[in-house]
């Protein structure tokens, strides 16, 4: 990964992350010391957004249902980190939103942070053509019987 | 009307509890696990999924596990446990066409534009219960000990990462454009598009208000998104064989496959993937042929179900249809938004068995009474 992440990819990448691999780089950052002393601004919390869809024949909207969140706002060195991450998991979404932080508050230790979203993309992006290549073989033209 | 108070009996309801909770162990099997029932019992914790209004296959899965395989009670179980959650954010609006297939057929074209993606389906082959010795069948299971080697699509997203096109030519096999477009050029489908100058209405939450004929097709969709599988499929069935329809739809569209969810980023304001869900999108096709109807044309109704449940989706897809063709002349709206959700229908069931017995008291009261008057030479 070369050009710098926007915020919102950032996110999305560090939503994308595992678990291990969010809290095993947030907590060597806080044992180095590298996070000063971070603060939770919001608690990770796990709740709910409603997901509305525009169906595609009137293009009217409407609530398909819920999906179950956690979500989780940190601050390191004076600037804030977000994160949101499908599922219940508030020690993920802690780890998610400091490294956020650490990004958004341009520290030397951002490199490792951007070092891990690009991990999280190629294993995302092999995972996509995995599954690309198990279905594939399905692909079909019925003929028609005369 | 309804069940009267009742006292007494809690170590007898205690001891049936702990004979529920102690069967499994008793039973000497393992307990099962949850990455278990999610990878090999996917399709229900799908249909649990739909029916509680909840995405979240852990949650379903215990739901299940602890229902004992009562998908109804488990759907009644996971929607309970929504209650207690906090809503934290409404989504971007979120558009089907980014749906990333890993199935895709159509009823109505042999040859659709982005192809037909069959994905994984026995629809073609035969179905027969399995009668294989246990050690053959698991052996036979073995070499495949996790669910992504299947391709079964079940389980956590495949991430967000902005995907490459697969094409052929210049269509993206992954995103295939919809049927619906090419009627459209072909001038084949009414127009129920809003003008430029419409508004954009906010849709119906029926979590919030319950929904009553009259509400607006919102409130239609999103009753039928979360409506129990076999009432919505019978529901659709019975008036699909009316006196009143001719023929039966066809379906469009049939697709399976990942659709992001995008919240707005607190701080710039602009749409952020923060997870991936599956769902099944159906559009189905049918003929226009009322006198008020235009005659010349199609219509299509939508179905959109969280999980893979094709059944559920292709039934909601014909009910929307017959819902707005309708337009209130019977009592089909009605049954839809009301009648359809199977942790009400069931909940009302099941009170059934809870004690009513001054009810009855009453019951009997009443044709004691209609005798006595009887005697007194008072009855008709």
């Amino acid at each position: 990964m070369t050009a710098k992440l926007t915020t919102e990819h950032r996110a999305e990448l560090l939503s994308a992350a595992t678990r291990d691999e969010l809290v095993a780089l947030a907590e060597r950052l806080l044992a180095q010391g590298a996070l000063g002393e971070p603060a939770v601004l919001v608690p990770p919390e796990v709740g709910m957004v409603m997901l509305q869809v525009r169906e595609p024949i009137a293009e009217e909207r409407f609530y398909l249902g819920e999906v179950l969140v956690t979500r989780c706002g940190a601050e390191v060195a004076g600037v804030a980190g977000w994160s949101m991450r499908g599922d219940d998991d508030r020690i993920a979404a802690l780890a998610a939103a400091l490294l956020d932080a650490v990004c958004a508050a341009g520290l030397p230790e951002s490199a490792e942070v951007e070092e891990l979203c690009a991990a999280v993309e190629r294993r995302r992006r092999r995972e996509i053509d995995e599954e690309w290549a198990r279905i594939a073989p399905t692909l079909v033209t019925f003929e028609e019987l005369p | 009307m309804g069940f009267s108070n009742a006292r007494g009996g809690t170590e007898a309801i205690l001891a049936a509890e702990r004979l529920v909770r102690s069967s499994g162990e008793e039973a000497g099997s393992d307990r099962i696990g949850l990455a278990q029932l999610i990878e090999r019992m996917g399709l229900a914790v799908d249909r649990v999924m739909g029916e509680g209004g909840l995405w979240s296959p852990e949650l379903a899965a215990r739901a299940l596990r602890r229902a004992e395989g009562d998908v109804m009670e488990a759907a009644q179980l996971l929607r309970a446990h929504r209650s207690s959650i906090p809503r934290l954010a409404y989504s971007e609006v979120a558009s089907t066409d980014e749906l990333r297939v890993i199935r895709r057929i159509s009823s109505a074209f042999r040859n659709p534009p982005g192809r037909q993606l069959l994905g994984r389906t026995t629809d073609y082959v035969g179905r027969l219960l399995d009668l294989m010795p246990e050690d053959a069948d698991a052996a036979e299971d073995a070499p495949h000990d996790h669910a992504h080697e299947h391709g079964h699509g079940h389980g956590h997203g495949h991430g967000h990462v902005h995907d490459e096109p697969v094409t052929t030519g210049d269509q993206d096999l992954r995103h295939p454009p919809r049927l619906i477009g090419l009627l459209r050029e072909m001038d084949m489908v009414v127009e129920r598009r809003p003008g430029a100058d419409a508004e954009d209405p906010e849709p119906f939450d029926i979590t919030r208000v319950p929904a009553r004929p009259g509400a607006p097709r919102s409130a239609v969709l999103a009753a039928l998104a979360r409506a129990e599988t076999g009432a919505l499929v019978n529901l659709w069935y019975a008036y699909t064989f009316s006196t009143v329809k001719h023929g039966h739809e066809i379906p469009g569209e049939v697709r399976h496959g990942w659709l992001p969810v995008k919240v707005a980023h607190p701080v710039t304001g602009r749409p952020v993937t923060v997870t991936e869900i599956r769902v099944t999108e159906v559009e189905t096709i049918d003929d226009l042929d009322r006198p008020e109807e235009d005659r010349s044309r199609l219509d299509l109704g939508y179905g959109l179900c969280f999980g893979h449940n094709e059944r559920k989706a292709i039934a909601m897809a014909g009910l929307d249809l017959l819902v707005h063709r309708d337009g209130g002349r019977t009592e089909l709206e009605q049954r839809v938004l009301i009648t359809l959700d199977g942790i009400e229908a069931c909940g009302f069931l099941e009170h059934l068995k809870l004690p009513h017995y001054v009810d009855f008291r009453s019951l009997l009261d009443r044709k004691r009474a209609v005798r006595g008057s009887s005697a007194d030479g008072g009855a008709r």
